[in-house]
């Protein structure tokens, strides 16, 4: 077969494997965008509140307690999770050559997912939720989402067991990883705390381990399979080193389960946990350096690149990110940082870093790729597109860098035992007039992204066969020469 | 590598962790004995036993939980060489009182007949370890019975004097309006003078708050902040 045959045969499969996919993908992306603009809302009220405590004071529903809670469950569960979903389906498809044959059941099991977390958010509202950190939706819903998870991603699994053999990509790896080890984490996490009856500290230590866990080996894991995808495909060059690459996977899935119980340092547990747990803290700088200079050494010499292309400047940002959770996971877990900022509001700082500085950018990659192919349409506004990246990465860095140097000042102020608490207080306050600000500019940013993708998901956006590049000049045409709006 | 050489690292690296620090624990510590007094070092004999959050005051915990207090409220004191809360002034317990040894740090038995000990996530108010004997001196400061000053404290956390710069909410979530039943003689204002008495979480959390007394005597082998 010549080599033009195979190159046609080769884009009618990539065509085919698009098409069959496309409802799954942009149910999860545009229900996920949505989610995001709700989480953030509730961000903004959360944070608000937290220096302004008589806004919406007759509404006990939306307390500062309550609107947190929902703020980070939604962004988790809303967001974050569907996100993912919609990357794996469009990535091991893809990778493994193979349409998906069970768009139907997937889209079903989307939407199942989708009720837990309207139930979950309803249930934090009305005062049901259940105390425990990041599984606060009330006991049931976790039954939902598990029995979702399952109609959502076994089907990756079976493309993979059943793809024509071959080379194992880099981002496969980071995939099954992460599915293989989800249900795993979550079903153990829930397990031993609603189901068994254990020690209510030990129970604690759990909900500690599972955050860790699930943003170590779920959601890192996803970010990774995402720009070890992108960086290579968008450059047009083989990733920097292969050997870095196995390094960073395999130092991040030894390391990856050992973390999270540093955060309760001092509390009546055996003395060995928290130990081992801030050395794991410390030593998660090994795959973050790894993968990010991997990806960055890919894309070097291709600044201009990165400037244009929308998929390829979140996924350097999302890497850049990714270093900066390795140095402040060494900051935050030295012995005596950690006396302070174990219990101020760098905790959050962190958590946002992970959740949103490293995972949703590379999510945001992705969509920025995965979107234009399985609509067949171009991304409409390239002023869009750079007020949501600007945006948002000027908002996280403000809440992160706000609430981890924030948190650490905090934190002194608490330990400070010759200074009255009210110290300590003052600080909490300022750093929550800085996140509500930042909070806001990231619900711009979001908003923007969700008005874009909403366009997309209903076909509107513009024909061509150009990608939408953040910074280019199309002559006369705001839309480029071939750049006619599509409104059919 | 193959497949199932892939899937073995996963379960090899996953499941140690797993079970050295979730599932080997989870199981040690389910129930964990009690200590005994040394009628040497302690000057009395028996068991440790502290009273579990039952009833009541166990809702409390839930309502605690559901409400998200612990987002900036602790519960716990620190050993020493993890921080300094022994020190911060009533955080950690009563001084001067014979039937006490004194501030110690939290125990595994402080929170007892609890789903999860809320450890908390910030310090973005005070730790709460001790706070039973906080409200109670408020509560006679202010010459009302302690249950009045909790429910009180909960509407309007920023009416007492010395807790104007408070960013604590607001829970009229936990109360009814008083006229709905006729009842006039509990009621209590918000900040808008509205009559409101306290519901069922609204009692079981100040119930629980007010139990909030982590400072009993210890036998002096788990003592470790004796001098």
């Amino acid at each position: 077969m010549s080599n033009d045959q195979t190159n046609t045969l080769d884009a009618r499969l990539r065509t085919a494997i698009d098409k069959s996919v496309s409802n799954p993908v942009m149910f999860f992306f545009t229900t996920g965008a949505l989610w995001l603009v709700v989480s953030i809302l509730l961000g903004v009220l959360a944070s608000l509140k937290s220096h302004w405590p008589t806004f919406f004071e007759a509404f006990g529903e939306l307390s500062t307690g309550r609107a947190y809670v929902a703020h980070l469950n939604v962004l988790i569960y809303g967001w974050c999770f569907p996100a993912a979903f919609g990357a794996i389906i469009w990535f091991m498809s893809r990778l493994c050559r193979k349409e998906s044959k069970h768009a139907g059941i997937i889209v079903a099991a989307g939407l199942v997912w989708n009720f837990g977390v309207v139930i979950g958010l309803l249930g934090v509202m009305l005062g049901k939720s259940t105390g425990v950190p990041w599984m606060e939706f009330p006991n049931q819903c976790w039954v939902i989402f598990l029995f979702a998870y399952i109609l959502i991603a076994i089907w990756s699994f079976v493309q993979f067991r059943v793809r024509e053999g071959g080379h194992v990509y880099i981002s496969q790896w980071y995939i099954l990883a992460a599915l293989f080890l989800f249900p795993w984490i979550f079903c153990s996490a829930h397990i031993f705390t609603f189901v068994f009856d254990g020690h209510p500290v030990m129970t604690a230590a759990v909900a500690s381990w599972f955050k860790s866990s699930i943003v170590n080996l779920f959601f890192i894991p996803v970010a990774a399979a995402s720009v070890y995808y992108i960086a290579p495909k968008v450059t047009g060059r083989p990733v920097h080193s292969y050997s870095l690459a196995l390094l960073g996977f395999w130092t991040l899935i030894i390391l990856g389960a050992w973390g999270g119980i540093q955060k309760l340092t001092g509390a009546p547990l055996p003395a060995f946990m928290p130990y081992v747990s801030a050395a794991a803290g410390v030593l998660f700088f090994i795959p973050a350096l790894t993968i990010g200079y991997n990806i960055l050494m890919t894309t070097k010499s291709h600044h201009d690149l990165a400037k244009k292309s929308p998929s390829l400047r979140f996924t350097v940002a999302s890497v850049i990110a990714l270093i900066g959770m390795g140095v402040a996971g060494v900051f935050l877990n030295l012995p005596s940082v950690m006396r302070g900022t174990q219990f101020s509001l760098s905790g959050y700082g962190y958590e946002i870093l992970a959740l949103y500085g490293v995972f949703s950018m590379s999510m945001f990659a992705a969509i920025y790729y995965i979107v234009p192919r399985v609509t067949k349409r171009e991304w409409l506004a390239p002023s869009f597109i750079r007020t949501h990246f600007n945006l948002s990465a000027y908002g996280v860095i403000a809440v992160v860098m706000g609430s981890i140097l924030g948190g650490y000042l905090q934190g002194a102020a608490v330990e400070a035992i010759d200074q009255p608490f009210s110290d300590a207080k003052a600080t909490a306050y300022m750093i929550s007039i800085f996140n509500s600000i930042a909070w806001v500019i990231i619900l711009i940013s979001n908003l923007a992204f969700l008005f874009h993708i909403l366009l997309m998901a209903v076909r509107l956006g513009r024909h061509s066969k150009h990608a939408t590049l953040i910074e280019e000049h199309h002559g006369s045409s705001p839309h480029g020469a071939d750049g006619k709006v599509n409104n059919y | 590598m193959s497949f199932q050489k892939f899937t073995l690292g996963l379960v090899a690296a996953f499941g140690l962790p797993w079970l050295l620090l979730i599932a080997v624990p989870f199981g040690t510590t389910r129930n964990i004995d009690a200590p005994e007094f040394d009628e040497d070092k302690d000057g009395r004999t028996g068991l440790y036993e502290t009273a579990s959050r039952t009833g009541r005051v166990a809702n409390g915990s839930e309502v605690y939980g559901a409400n998200g207090c612990y987002v900036c409220h602790t519960q716990v004191i620190r050993p020493t060489n993890a921080g300094n809360d022994l020190w911060r002034d009533a955080w950690a317990g009563q001084k001067n009182d014979d039937t006490k040894n004194g501030p110690r740090e939290s125990n595994a038995f402080d929170y007892k007949g609890e789903l999860i000990a809320h450890i908390g996530l910030t310090r973005n108010g005070p730790d709460l370890s001790n706070v039973g004997y906080r409200l109670e001196q408020a509560a006679a400061a202010a010459g009302v019975s302690p249950e009045d000053y909790v429910y009180q404290r909960l509407l309007t956390p920023r009416a007492i004097l010395d807790n104007y710069d408070s960013t604590c909410p607001s829970q009229p979530q936990l109360f009814r309006p008083a006229n709905a039943f006729g009842q006039t003689t509990e009621a209590y204002l918000d900040a808008e003078g509205n009559k409101l008495v306290p519901g069922k979480s609204a009692k079981a959390l100040a119930n629980y708050l007010l139990k909030l007394k982590k400072d009993d005597f210890i036998p002096d082998s788990i003592n470790y902040s004796r001098d």
